[in-house]
């Protein structure tokens, strides 16, 4: 590679580095609460770290660490985590197209920092295309991975040293920063039913003490905005032909 | 037994995000289920913030005075008008912050 090449490559990298800066910043609570709840509810330094090391993700992490505290069946454990994560098939499926062809070490890799940061940083239509697009997408898919397992080992460190965090009002920033990715989301009357029904049921099982209180509340949440888009479009479909 | 737990989660979490990258797909998926799945994030996200706002310490808390259901109030209608992640955190965390000073 020339001189010139590499200059290039290494200014997407930093290109990609600080466009990712504002959402790696924006999940710093979330992965002190999610290092510090680990140890607070009994795991071991080693399989704190594994969680972001590994796992990866944050809605999973917070939920499943309560989970296993509990001492939930497997199956219930495995089936949340399944639940949670469902919403990244489609981001896969979203950019199939642009990364099906790529060599493993492309699809692997940004497979593993597919997340719902990335995506939304380049999930755009003219993402990873070409070999700058893709360094990009890497840099900044990488450096929010660095930040979230920074994050979190800051989060064990206070964790064995600082009391329950959760009582000085860090769920309070995850429960945030769902608001501020859900509420924009609902432009129809489909994802206000999916939220309502989402938010009602979860409260309500939560109260009494379900293990698949979320799986349950999201699922029939799903089904009832699929339900609501479903018959508006018959009503619509309808309305038309009477026009007609 | 956690190890062997984390490392099925990581499997999960990969699987998911990995699947529909892969060249050759096992499965076919339908208009249908993709169409399902996109109530998925609406729908997981909810089910995880609202009883976190609501229930503490496995209690209904609607009272007035809660800062967790202030501190949302103002993370709602932010994120409404404003559309803006840092906004909304910014906001709602300061207003929550402030709370938890003069309410205790």
């Amino acid at each position: 590679m020339s001189l010139n090449k590499k200059m290039t490559s290494m200014g997407v990298v930093l290109k990609g580095v600080l466009a990712m800066l504002p959402l790696n910043l924006a999940v710093l609570p979330w992965g002190i609460l999610c290092g510090s709840l680990a140890i607070q509810r009994g795991f071991s330094v080693p399989e704190a770290i594994m969680m972001p090391l590994l796992v990866f993700a944050g809605a999973v992490q917070l939920v499943v660490i309560e989970l296993i505290n509990d001492n939930a069946p497997l199956a219930t454990i495995l089936f949340t985590a399944f639940i949670i994560s469902s919403r990244h098939f489609l981001y896969g499926l979203a950019l199939r197209d642009k990364l099906k062809d790529l060599p493993f070490k492309w699809r692997g890799s940004l497979g593993f920092l597919l997340t719902d940061e990335l995506f939304a940083l380049a999930g755009t239509a003219n993402a990873y295309q070409g070999k700058f697009k893709l360094i990009y997408a890497l840099a900044a898919g990488g450096s929010f991975y660095l930040c979230w397992l920074l994050w979190n080992i800051i989060g064990i460190i206070a964790g064995s040293y600082l009391p329950d965090l959760t009582s000085i009002g860090l769920d309070f920033a995850i429960a945030v920063t769902f608001i501020a990715l859900v509420i924009p989301s609902i432009t129809n009357l489909a994802m206000l039913v999916t939220v309502v029904v989402a938010g009602f049921l979860s409260v309500l099982l939560k109260l009494l003490d379900w293990e698949l209180g979320l799986v349950i509340s999201a699922l029939v949440a799903m089904y009832c905005g699929y339900l609501t888009a479903k018959k508006q479009s018959s009503t619509n479909t309808i309305k038309t032909s009477e026009q007609i | 037994m956690t190890i062997l737990i984390i490392i099925l989660l990581a499997c999960i979490t990969f699987f998911s995000r990995y699947l529909f990258l892969h060249p050759k797909l096992p499965l076919r998926i339908g208009a249908k289920t993709t169409h399902f799945l996109s109530f998925s994030a609406p729908a997981v996200l909810t089910a995880i913030w609202v009883p976190i706002i609501f229930v503490q310490d496995n209690n209904f808390n609607t009272s007035l005075t809660n800062p967790y259901l202030l501190g949302a109030t103002v993370a709602i209608i932010t994120a409404y008008k404003s559309h803006s992640v840092y906004l909304t955190l910014g906001t709602s965390l300061t207003v929550f912050a402030l709370l938890q000073f003069t309410l205790i």
